[in-house]
């Protein structure tokens, strides 16, 4: 636990290291916060019975989405592929720790200071500026905080595996692009998934992606609430276990090859 | 404390076509050749010791320390370090062990070095009075408050150098691993961290393996060096034997009166030629100076002379070559 905090601390000092990337990633969350709800407004002005939630909830779901996509995001797969291509991975086995572990450590610790650092301010704004509603009660706050902890874990995983299987390409631009793509749609952090045309809400619904976005924030603005949370949070639980499973037998992999072949 | 037994690491070499027909395969199918790095290395080190370890570029003293890291797997042979396999138990022998790859550093980038100090703190769970005790002997010794505060990235290679350093030992190892720990270093500096690694060994019986391509760190530092070549010790044992037995050239050095044209002695080679000076390579095992000198002023009559002794920067090119007493004759 201790070392959560240390890498906290970490994260803390490098962002001081960058404030004016922290300011214009505040910004830019801010206009995109403000953008959506222009949209939601628009669309709802036109046809306000087709969307099946009220303008207050949708505007809620939407900037909520770019509050979490502030700190749930901690992008693991670019320093793990960044590490292996420049051999700067060597300095990590000499370290008394398992890599995931590390990793996982390291992650946590920035998300908590992102959560900090940028997720309450740009929360706090949500709320007052753009109509950011409150979760209808305690109970539901609870287990959208506890979600958001295993969407991170589900997000973290999957970078982590990312990492670990580009790194044979060595380059993961091209790939992180796409996975960005997939992810920003399929996790449905614009637009909530029962909105999606049959086929495509299929597909996303058997994908763990939604774990990130989607499943947290329905039970934040009580879409899912009761048995139906609950399953939500299985299904999260679920996969991170499973995701956790796979980013570990990928990276025994990845490791044998450097170790025993010598990347 | 250490023990390596035929000791070989192949590694696998990505065989590169010609043309663009040849590129475009190996990028569906890559043809592998095998590249030995280390082949059948064989030596103790005992608790204590300070050894340099020197060979020329790609010899394959950085695979070597990797092994004993647990880095890299072994193709073949046994290792252990401290009772421990290194491969086997990496984060047990990650403990025991402390390291700086000259290349490349160990510490954040981005937060100030003491931050990173406080990290590895809390990752070897090192007890706060340690710690400080440890951060204390740093200051003395390496000057890491001069720069504890700035981040590794506006360190000058000197600093970021003696931080890695202070990063290595934070944890109090029994094994120090330095592969190029003096690579772009000035004098100042590098005499700081003789000095200190020399303190570390003497005063905490930490054993040390040093790898450099200077010298005069092998000279002040070291007492025992190991000299490898593609793979394979070509010399283990102290300086003084080495030079023994491949230091085995002087020169003299001969003023004469007036200037002279240039001429060879028996057993003798003239190597320079300067003004009224003149250099003479011979073996001592073939002739000795006296007789040399005394055929020379026999010809020409001589102002003053000097016997140089080779320096060990010499001696060790000579090893490298793969030259005995023979071949460094010539
Ligand atoms: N990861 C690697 N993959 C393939 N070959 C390597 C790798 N690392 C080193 N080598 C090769 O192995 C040999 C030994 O390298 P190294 O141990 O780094 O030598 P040194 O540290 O003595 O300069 C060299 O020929 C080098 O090119
Ligand atoms: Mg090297």
């Amino acid at each position: 636990m201790k070392l959560f905090w240390s890498f906290t601390r970490q994260a803390f000092h490098n962002t001081v290291v960058y404030r004016v990337e922290f300011w214009i990633r505040l910004v830019s969350i801010l206009l995109a916060m403000y953008s959506i709800r222009a949209v939601w407004q628009t669309l709802y002005t036109q046809r306000p019975d087709a969307f099946g939630l009220t303008l207050g909830q949708m505007v809620t779901y939407g900037v909520l989405g770019m509050a979490l996509h502030a700190f749930i995001d901690t992008g693991s797969e670019w320093y793990i592929a960044t590490q292996v291509r420049t051999g700067a991975i060597d300095t990590d086995l000499l370290k008394p720790i398992d890599f995931h572990v590390h990793m996982l450590a390291r992650n946590l610790g920035e998300m908590l200071f992102g959560m900090g650092v940028m997720a309450l301010p740009t929360y706090a704004i949500g709320y007052f500026v753009f109509g950011l509603q409150l979760p209808p009660d305690a109970g539901a706050a609870g287990l959208f905080a506890l979600s958001v902890l295993l969407g991170f874990l589900v997000q973290f995983h999957l970078g982590f595996l990312l990492g670990s299987v580009a790194f044979a390409t060595l380059d993961i631009r091209s790939i992180a692009w796409a996975y960005f793509a997939v992810i920003s749609f399929f996790s449905g952090q614009m637009v909530p998934l029962w909105m999606f045309p049959d086929g495509l809400r299929a597909v996303a619904e058997i994908l763990p992606l939604q774990a990130v976005y989607y499943i947290p924030m329905s039970i934040y603005i009580g879409t899912y609430s009761g048995t139906a949370a609950w399953s939500a949070l299985g299904f999260q639980a679920l996969w991170a276990l499973i995701l956790a499973g796979v980013a570990r037998l990928a990276w025994h992999q990845v490791h044998r090859r450097l170790t025993v072949q010598g990347g | 404390m250490i023990h390596v037994e035929h000791l070989t690491k192949d590694y696998r070499r990505v065989k590169r076509r010609e043309g663009l027909f040849g590129n475009l395969r190996t990028l569906f199918s890559a043809e592998y050749e095998p590249l030995r790095a280390v082949n059948d290395l064989s030596f103790d080190i005992a608790e204590g010791e300070l050894v340099g370890y020197i060979g020329p570029n790609g010899a394959g003293k950085s695979t070597s320390i990797k092994m004993l890291c647990g880095i890299l797997v072994p193709s073949s042979g046994r290792i252990e370090v401290n009772g421990l396999v290194p491969h086997k138990n990496r984060m047990a022998n990650a403990l025991q062990i402390g390291a700086v790859f000259g290349q490349k550093t160990q510490l954040w980038w981005d937060v100030p070095v003491i931050e990173s100090l406080r990290l590895f703190r809390d990752i070897y769970k090192v007890p706060e009075p340690v710690y400080r005790q440890n951060l204390e002997m740093f200051n003395d010794l390496l000057g890491l408050h001069e720069f504890r505060d700035a981040p590794v990235r506006q360190l000058s290679l000197g600093q970021r150098m003696r931080a890695d350093m202070a990063a290595a030992l934070i944890h109090n190892p029994h094994l120090l691993f330095l592969d190029e720990p003096m690579i772009g270093v000035d004098v100042v500096v590098k005499e700081r961290l003789r000095t200190f690694i020399q303190q570390v060994n003497r005063e905490r019986k930490v054993t040390v393996i040093l790898t450099t391509h200077d010298m005069v760190d092998i000279e002040k530092v070291c007492s025992r060096i190991m000299i490898i070549d593609h793979g394979q010790i070509v010399y283990d044992g102290d300086l003084e034997r080495i030079r023994e037995r491949y230091g085995t050239t002087r020169t003299l050095v001969i003023e004469f009166e007036e200037s002279v044209p240039d001429f060879d002695a028996p057993h003798a080679r003239l190597v320079k030629s300067e003004g009224r000076r003149k250099w003479f390579a011979f073996n001592r095992l073939e002739t000795s100076p006296s007789a040399l000198i005394a055929h020379i002023s026999a010809r020409y009559p001589v102002a003053d002379l000097a016997v140089e002794e080779p320096d060990i920067e010499e001696i060790v090119r000579t090893v490298y070559r793969g030259g005995g007493p023979q071949e460094a004759a010539r």
